[in-house]
């Protein structure tokens, strides 16, 4: 595998692309980069759904505005970003989580694991699994359903209200909905699992599953009251 | 099967959505520069991005804000889909 590209040309079209203005030549060439993480790319994939029997979502390049974005708010360099292909799994729980995981790493035995359950970023929380091929990082997002949810549910606020709130900036009533939320998140989660534990006890069972059932209906008051705001400011841009 | 989309993040509105067969991965891949150049040309802001899954029902699974209004995602967690 041949890398055309030498680390300064791919940092100083990510100064250009903070900056802005792109030309034709710059578009081609963030194309070109983005291309040459292809084959490590299908290698990952093929792994995951020939070796794991899983079928993730492949995202094989980062969208150009993505890259943008990330450039802005990090003082990284684009040679540098370890998301520019990648694939996601969505899983039914935490437990499940962790056992793909686990799966993940017998198939890519030296992956890098970034557990964004522990070290969260602004409320998003999964687990990123990153191998290393030939040089080339691909991050495997591996999701819990309602983590994916929250995911989700912040990158559409983020679009219509400001990219800046994915990362901890911007209006302080949808931060704090979304960073409450991402905690109840948590709670349900670790609830779950408790639950695993004390299958045996019929009490502690009940209060358990009681709890899970009254923080579900808070969080879903609370994302109530964030489609408000962001229905209400869409309905403006009409 | 390769899935190009074209988002408008600013409205969370799906512009295009155009399906590709796996082995037109390369067709897909200019396809994408080639929006990306005219929609600089004319000053827009989309987002272009390829997915690539098994069926396109998973894509609206795994990569829901393309698709679903955030009350169609905030009621799928009262669901727990």
């Amino acid at each position: 595998m041949t890398t055309k590209f030498s680390k300064t040309q791919i940092d100083r079209l990510g100064d250009r692309l903070r900056k802005g203005n792109l030309t034709d030549a710059d578009f081609r060439l963030l194309d070109e980069y983005r291309r040459s993480f292809g084959e490590v790319y299908e290698i990952v994939v093929r792994a995951i759904r020939e070796r794991l029997k899983l079928e993730p979502t492949g995202r094989p390049a980062k969208s150009t505005g993505s890259i943008v974005d990330k450039l802005h708010r990090e003082s990284i360099r684009l040679s540098q970003v370890q998301d520019i292909a990648g694939c996601r799994i969505v899983v039914s729980d935490v437990k499940e989580q962790d056992r793909i995981v686990g799966l993940l790493l017998n198939v890519f035995p030296r992956a890098s694991i970034v557990d964004r359950r522990v070290h969260t970023s602004f409320g998003y929380r999964a687990v990123h699994v990153i191998p290393r091929i030939s040089g080339k990082l691909i991050e495997v997002q591996v999701r819990s359903l309602l983590q994916h949810s929250w995911a989700e549910l912040s990158e559409r606020v983020s679009d219509v209200f400001d990219p800046a709130i994915k990362y901890g900036v911007g209006n302080n009533m949808i931060l704090k909905i979304l960073m409450d939320n991402s905690e109840r998140v948590k709670q349900i989660e670790t609830m779950e699992d408790q639950i695993l534990v004390a299958s045996e006890d019929r009490l502690k069972l009940r209060v358990l599953q009681q709890e899970i059932i009254d923080t579900k209906k808070e969080l879903v008051n609370h994302l109530n009251k964030l489609i408000l705001i962001v229905e209400g400011r869409e309905e403006k841009k009409v | 099967m390769i899935f190009l989309i074209e988002y408008d993040r600013r409205k969370g509105e799906l512009i295009t959505l155009k399906r590709f067969r796996d082995s037109d991965r390369l067709k897909a891949q200019n396809k994408r520069l080639e929006i990306e150049l005219d929609l600089n040309h004319k000053g827009i802001n989309h987002e272009v991005v390829l997915l690539e899954a098994a069926k396109e029902a998973m894509i609206r699974r795994t990569h829901r804000r393309y698709f679903e209004t955030p009350r169609q995602i905030a009621k799928s967690v009262k669901a727990g889909k």
